[in-house]
């Protein structure tokens, strides 16, 4: 019942997308669209909450997995449109940015729930197209064309590489559906060889839309990008890598591949993060951090923590577009830290309690492989929040707030996980291989040598290293020299071409 | 008056810009002063929080508009009279009267000795007047080309001398390397860098020691340039002023086109030098900024361009000008290429001179003194015909002192209308030259025209344990951004914060997607209920302070500025039992250009503190006794209290209402009565002007708060576009009149000003401020890529001071496109240079010239239009 309800409003926001672009619609009719745009992702959410499907449904493969990403790609899309009605109102594609903007998300929300390779394929790539179009809106801006047909050559390479570790998968296993080609007996015919080919096709499909080393050109160059289409792009396409992964899971073997995703992965958390430390430009630190967090979902993927890597993320996603849509907010204010007074005993309560937090979480999820990972990084955020809220700082209310703060956070960070959990526990393969203990150390060597290295450098500004490191880390995060224009000359094009008319007849 | 000059004039002006006396030599101690002159062409750029308009061609003022337009575009193509469709949609409109346009040439074929026969020329500069761009088919029409032939022995009028243009400019038009776009984005990255503020985690590495120095120790390792220029730049000099010189030499520029040439540089990326040049007169320690930064420039210049040295002279100007003005001739002049050969050299001479004298520059601007003609026209008519008789005396209750910001006008009206209310207009920091430091903060704001410098500070204070209370509440709310903010930096807690903050940041998005206004409303309620700033007292008691400004002001002083502000206003007796002085800022959401939309007079901030501080001073009984014996005498009863106008939503907030007298507080009860009537009246006038969705709006008030707190929106308020004309005058004179918030109001009465010193207080401070606002919307549409900051939607905010466009681009000045455009299609801006009318009798006009030079120069040279109403209702330009 309500599969079908979801169908039809699906159809209904295409129709509506189409009238829209119709120049004798009204303009005014953009609102009733965003209304109708608001109306899949709710229903989505009923069927995840629902559980009313776990099953094969024609074409389809309606798990909570598939019904929660189609409602937080839906949901990015209904809330980037609203966002689009004023602010790019008086903008001459105004109606295609709509059209362009529900093709894209429709697309990939139905690209999850398909059950059929073909269909994935196909609405992938639709979705891919359509986020080229996006960018390549404004056609008179030279500078947005050449980043829009960069990018598209890359989406291209990376369909290509899907499509052809699809079509190998199912010439192997003679089938087209994920259900019957993930079976084990299926995937038996594929062979060890076959499987670390796949993966590795597979592997090279996602870090290129998920812009990892060396891939990651196309989305330094996409700052040109308006804001909403940064933010959709930001949300609900970089991060289709941690989906593929987690569908094909499966296929995916701990081998050659995983290494290879490792260390990609990896290098891109360090230099994405690096961007963030010397970026000054506020869009482009946040395409820094995209990086590193996708380079982060990809490694949870590697090390078998789907779950983990489909939580991340929906919460990146969430987060960035809301980043993505404040930008205008990023303008420095003088307003300063007062300087710091921190005892020595408020420093070490911050450790221990990271300590505690830490070690609780293991026993509570009942740790294994990757879990070690999560433990450290929860119980360092605790320890580094604790001493910036509340060590930090003087006075009783502010202490107070702080502690208030940090405990609303801790909570409502729990809760949310707990959610996810019950949300799609069952549903994303959990612990199929667990991973040697050596990747995973090498995992925490690269996050550790990281941030020593980081720690090392900041204390040291004056060394020639830090300089060196500086410089290679701001190099990575410019654009392409192509993708630069001192200043935006299309609008001078604008004003110089004009109607007609004819003052002498008076 | 409004600078008509003939051409030959102007043209000869072309040739005498101003070179300084240099030898063949260039010393070391000649170089500061060259790049202060090269300064001319670019206007200093402050963070973009207190966004200050300038006039981008305050250094040129010197110079005729004309002669500045024709230079930039041909140093720059840079274009800053309207574009044609820009004219075209005005005289669709209606806003061009066709008969003054018609007048225009007239004037201008008047003014020429031609030596044609006048209906031929008529006939000629009439066709091109359309102007219809030249059908391409005829430039290349083989017979044009043999035609040229015959003819090239004729000398034209002009020389096709060019400006001198940056080498790898030049290098990019010949040979098509790409070498200008690459130094500018060296350039780009140097300068963010090092003029970031916005705390990135890791700075760039010595920028304490200068501009120069930090980019000299770290360029030999950029990986962005290849080893033999690290090996070039390596030797350079340690010294700014030495690299450059050395660079310019190895450039081969010689002495005397030394300042042309920096000129050059500082205009290719004018935002990031004016910000540099801005920085310079900031500190003392910074005051070789530019000339750093040009070192830098022009030594990064020369290691790119070395390879290609030396480069092709430049080709002479080919025949492709006689083929215009033969081809010019031919289509609107009907006369048909054939017919040359009939013509005798002299009349060929003349027919090309007429049709190089009425350019393309030429029309258009005759096209803008016609859409410029006909406002000043239809203001004329309004103002003299309506001229409303002062009405029999019924009491003012309460008077009104606005700032003179053109949003103040349709208020003014609204409040006038609904009640005993009179209203006056003066600059919005009411002369108060002050440093404005909040409760709580480190950072003090120059609260006054960016032209001037501030005298006094004064500081907000509240009792110690208030304080201590509000401080600690303000850390919270500034910690919990810092700690987002380092955590992000962190390699291992920014992995996490998605996880952690990533469900407050998608509330909050829901939140402001679903119900903007309310989202928007409460959480600023929820951070001001949180913040609970005490009541304040303000520091304007002298205190001598060991470093900077004196805090507040002595008893002199006190009643000299008291004095000044009512002078000013014209308010002098009559005093109501309640007077208001009414600054006005903005409320929009999610904008770097917040401060554009506050007060220009108060350095882009809101005029309320300003307003505090005026209104406190005129209660002080001191003051009033001091004033009493001066003449100007306060009764007991009137009360002095401050406003803000909140121009976005059309409301007065009072931020200081002392004790009241019985009188005053009827009047306040009264007032406080109409208010939201004179909202809702004013709000409904400015919404049918912000471009919607084709929705009527049932409530205004609650639409207009969606503006103010919708974070998606680009257009909170128009400001100050459509800005036109300021009015020197009494308010008898407009009352009647709906001015169509186009209009900045101050109030003058020439009676009471018999030595013309408050009219040349107007003219050099209020009237500069609206006429470099006036001038800055000029830019930002005629030339909204280079003197405007593009479109909103695609920047980028860079280093926390400023913006730029897509991936990088200078850092950009003047309005977004969209705060002067209606839509990509429609302009809602109206470019028109400021008309300056002033009501008084003649001679205190010509009075006011002579002793102004700078105004008078501005008027002569273009930058500013004037008028006169004398006593007698006759007007004059």
């Amino acid at each position: 019942m309500f599969v079908t309800t979801f169908f039809f409003s699906l159809s209904i926001l295409a129709l509506s997308a189409v009238v829209l672009l119709h120049p004798r619609v009204p303009l005014h009719f953009v609102r009733i669209h965003v209304g109708v745009s608001g109306l899949p992702p709710l229903i989505a959410l009923l069927n995840l909450v629902m559980k009313s499907t776990s099953r094969i449904y024609g074409p389809w493969h309606l798990d909570p997995l598939a019904w929660l990403t189609a409602f937080f790609v839906l949901t990015i899309g209904f809330v980037v449109q609203r966002y689009s009605v004023h602010q790019l109102l008086g903008d001459r594609n105004y109606r295609q940015y709509f059209a362009l903007l529900t093709l894209t998300t429709g697309s990939a929300s139905v690209a999850w729930l398909s059950n059929d390779l073909r269909l994935l394929l196909a609405c992938w790539g639709v979705t891919l197209l359509g986020l080229t179009w996006l960018i390549r809106l404004n056609r008179d801006w030279q500078v947005a064309r050449t980043a829009a047909v960069r990018a598209g050559r890359l989406f291209a390479l990376s369909w290509l590489i899907l499509l052809i570790a699809i079509t190998w998968l199912s010439m192997a296993t003679g089938h087209w559906q994920f259900s019957l080609v993930l079976t084990k007996a299926s995937l038996a015919q594929l062979g060890s060889w076959g499987r670390t080919g796949v993966s590795l096709l597979l592997v090279t499909a996602v870090v290129i839309p998920a812009a990892q080393f060396p891939f990651q050109r196309w989305l330094l160059d996409l700052v040109v990008a308006p804001t909403p289409i940064s933010a959709v792009m930001h949300a609900g396409v970089v991060n289709a890598g941690g989906m593929i992964l987690t569908r094909f899971a499966p296929v995916f073997s701990g081998d050659l591949a995983q290494i290879v995703l490792i260390v990609l992965s990896g290098f891109s958390v360090l230099l994405g993060t690096g961007t963030i430390l010397v970026q000054v430009d506020y869009k482009r630190q946040l395409v820094g951090s995209t990086i590193a967090q996708m380079g982060f979902m990809l490694i949870q993927c590697a090390l078998g923590a789907y779950l983990a890597a489909i939580i991340h993320a929906v919460l990146h996603g969430l987060f960035k577009s809301a980043l993505f849509l404040q930008a205008g907010s990023a303008v420095h204010h003088n307003e300063q830290v007062a300087p710091k007074t921190t005892s020595q005993l408020w420093r070490m309560i911050g450790g221990i309690l990271g300590l505690l937090v830490g070690i609780g979480f293991w026993f509570i999820v009942n740790g294994k492989g990757y879990d070690m990972i999560s433990a450290l990084l929860l119980g360092w955020s605790v320890s580094f929040a604790w001493s910036h809220l509340v060590a930090m700082g003087y006075g009783r209310i502010r202490r107070f707030a702080g502690f208030f703060v940090f405990t609303g956070m801790l909570i409502v960070f729990g809760i949310v996980l707990t959610t996810f959990y019950v949300l799609l526990h069952g549903t994303v393969p959990q612990g199929g291989i667990q991973p040697h203990l050596s990747v995973i150390i090498l995992v925490l060597f690269i996050l550790l040598i990281g941030s020593v290295t980081g720690a090392w450098l900041s204390r040291h500004p004056s060394s020639t290293f830090y300089a060196i490191v500086y410089l290679w880390l701001v190099r990575f995060g410019e654009p392409h020299r192509d993708s630069v224009e001192s200043h935006p000359e299309y609008l001078q094009l604008r004003s110089t071409l004009g109607g007609e008319t004819r003052w002498m007849e008076h | 008056m409004d600078g008509t000059l003939t051409f030959s004039e102007q043209l000869g002006l072309k040739q005498e810009m101003e070179i300084p006396d240099v030898l063949d030599l260039v010393s070391t101690s000649d170089i500061p002063n060259l790049v202060s002159l090269a300064s001319r062409v670019i206007a200093p750029l402050g963070p973009i929080s207190e966004f200050a308009a300038r006039s981008p061609w305050m250094g040129l003022e010197n110079q005729f508009f004309d002669e500045v337009a024709r230079w930039l575009k041909d140093i720059r193509d840079v274009d800053i009279y309207p574009g044609v469709s820009l004219l075209r949609d005005a005289m669709n409109r209606g806003e061009i009267d066709p008969k003054l346009l018609d007048k225009g040439l007239q004037r201008w074929l008047d003014s020429q000795s031609l030596q044609l026969p006048r209906d031929v020329a008529e006939r000629f500069c009439r066709a091109a007047l359309e102007l219809d761009d030249l059908p391409s088919v005829l430039l290349e029409a083989p017979e044009l080309k043999n035609l040229i032939g015959k003819l090239s022995v004729i000398d034209l009028p002009i020389k096709q001398q060019h400006s001198l243009q940056t080498l790898s400019f030049r290098m990019e038009q010949q040979t098509g390397v790409k070498l200008a776009r690459d130094l500018d984005r060296h350039v780009i990255k140097w300068c963010k860098l090092f003029l970031d503020g916005s705390h990135t985690a890791w700075s760039l590495p010595s920028r304490e020691e200068g501009f120069y120095r930090a980019w000299h120790r770290l360029v030999q390792y950029d990986p962005a340039l290849n080893h033999s220029q690290h090996q070039l730049l390596k030797k350079c000099p340690r010294e700014a002023i030495d690299a450059l010189m050395e660079a310019l030499a190895a450039l081969e520029i010689s002495p005397c086109q030394i300042q042309h040439y920096l000129e050059a540089h500082l205009l290719s990326l004018p935002g990031w030098a004016g910000m540099m040049l801005w920085r310079s007169q900031q500190t003392p320690e910074e005051e070789s900024l530019l000339i750093e930064y040009l070192a830098v420039r022009i030594t990064l210049e020369w290691a790119l361009i070395k390879p290609y040295l030396p480069l092709p002279e430049q080709q002479s100007e080919d025949q492709s000008l006689h083929v215009r003005l033969i081809a010019a001739w031919a289509h609107w002049g009907d006369l048909p290429l054939e017919a040359w050969s009939h013509l005798s050299a002299s009349q060929q001479q003349a027919y090309l001179t007429l049709a190089v004298y009425f350019d393309e520059f030429l029309r258009r601007r005759i096209w803008l003194e016609a859409w410029e003609e006909t406002y000043e026209e239809r203001l004329k008519a309004m103002i003299t015909s309506k001229q409303s008789i002062s009405h029999a005396e019924t009491p003012v209750l309460v008077q009104v002192a606005f700032c003179i910001d053109t949003r103040s006008e349709p208020f003014r009206r609204a409040l006038e209308k609904a009640g005993p209310f009179e209203t006056f207009g003066v600059a919005g920091f009411f002369g108060l030259p002050i440093e404005t430091c909040k409760l709580g903060s480190s950072h003090s704001h120059a609260s006054l025209p960016v032209m001037l410098k501030p005298q006094h500070k004064i500081k907000e204070s509240a009792s110690a344990f208030a304080f201590r209370q509000y401080e600690q509440r303000r850390q919270t709310v500034i910690s919990v951004k810092h700690t987002f903010q380092i955590m992000k930096q962190n390699v291992l807690t920014s992995l996490l914060l998605p996880e952690v903050s990533g469900p407050w940041l998608s509330l909050q998005m829901l939140a402001r997607s679903f119900f903007p206004r309310k989202a928007g409303r409460t959480f600023r309620k929820l951070r001001h209920e949180w913040l609970q700033k005490p009541s304040t007292e303000l520091s304007l008691d002298y205190m001598d302070s060991e470093v900077g400004l004196p805090i507040g002001f002595s008893e002199e002083e006190k009643v000299y500025y008291v004095r000044q502000a009512l002078n000013m206003m014209g308010l002098t007796k009559n005093f109501s039992p309640l007077v208001i002085i009414c600054g006005h800022g903005s409320h929009s959401t999610n904008n770097p250009y917040a401060a554009a939309l506050d007060c220009g007079a108060c350095g882009g901030a809101s005029g309320g503190f300003n307003a505090r501080v005026l209104a406190t001073l005129c209660n002080s009984p001191k003051v009033r006794e001091i004033l009493g014996n001066d003449g100007i005498s306060i009764p007991k009863d009137t009360v002095f209290v401050a406003a803000e106008h909140i121009t976005t939503l059309n409301e007065l907030r009072w931020l200081y209402v002392p004790e009241l007298s019985e009188a005053a507080q009827e009047a306040f009860d009264g007032i406080r009565g109409v208010l939201p009537k004179v909202s809702e009246h004013v709000n409904a006038e400015q919404l049918s002007r912000l471009p919607s969705l084709g929705f009527r709006f049932k409530h205004p008030k609650i639409e207009v708060q969606r503006f103010a707190e919708d974070w998606s929106e680009v257009r909170p308020e128009w400001g100050l576009a459509r800005n036109a004309a300021f009015i020197i005058g009494t308010r008898q004179l407009t009352k009647a009149c709906d001015l169509d918030g186009r209009v900045f109001l101050h109030s003058y009465d020439w009676q009471k000003d018999d030595n013309g010193s408050l009219l040349s207080n107007i003219i050099a401070g209020p009237a500069t401020v609206a006429q470099w606002i006036n001038l800055q919307y000029y830019g930002s549409t005629v030339a909204p890529y280079y003197y405007g900051s593009g479109n909103k939607v695609t920047q980028t905010v860079t280093a926390g001071v400023g913006v730029m466009q897509g991936n990088a681009s200078d850092l950009l000045v003047g309005f977004p496109w969209q705060s002067v455009m209606k839509s990509d299609e429609e302009f809602y801006h109206a470019p028109l240079r400021l008309l300056v009318i002033i009501e008084a009798p003649e001679h205190y006009v010509e009075r006011l010239l002579a002793h102004d030079a700078a105004f008078c120069q501005k008027v002569q040279n273009g930058w500013i239009r004037l008028a006169m109403i004398d006593p007698k209702g006759r007007w004059e330009s």
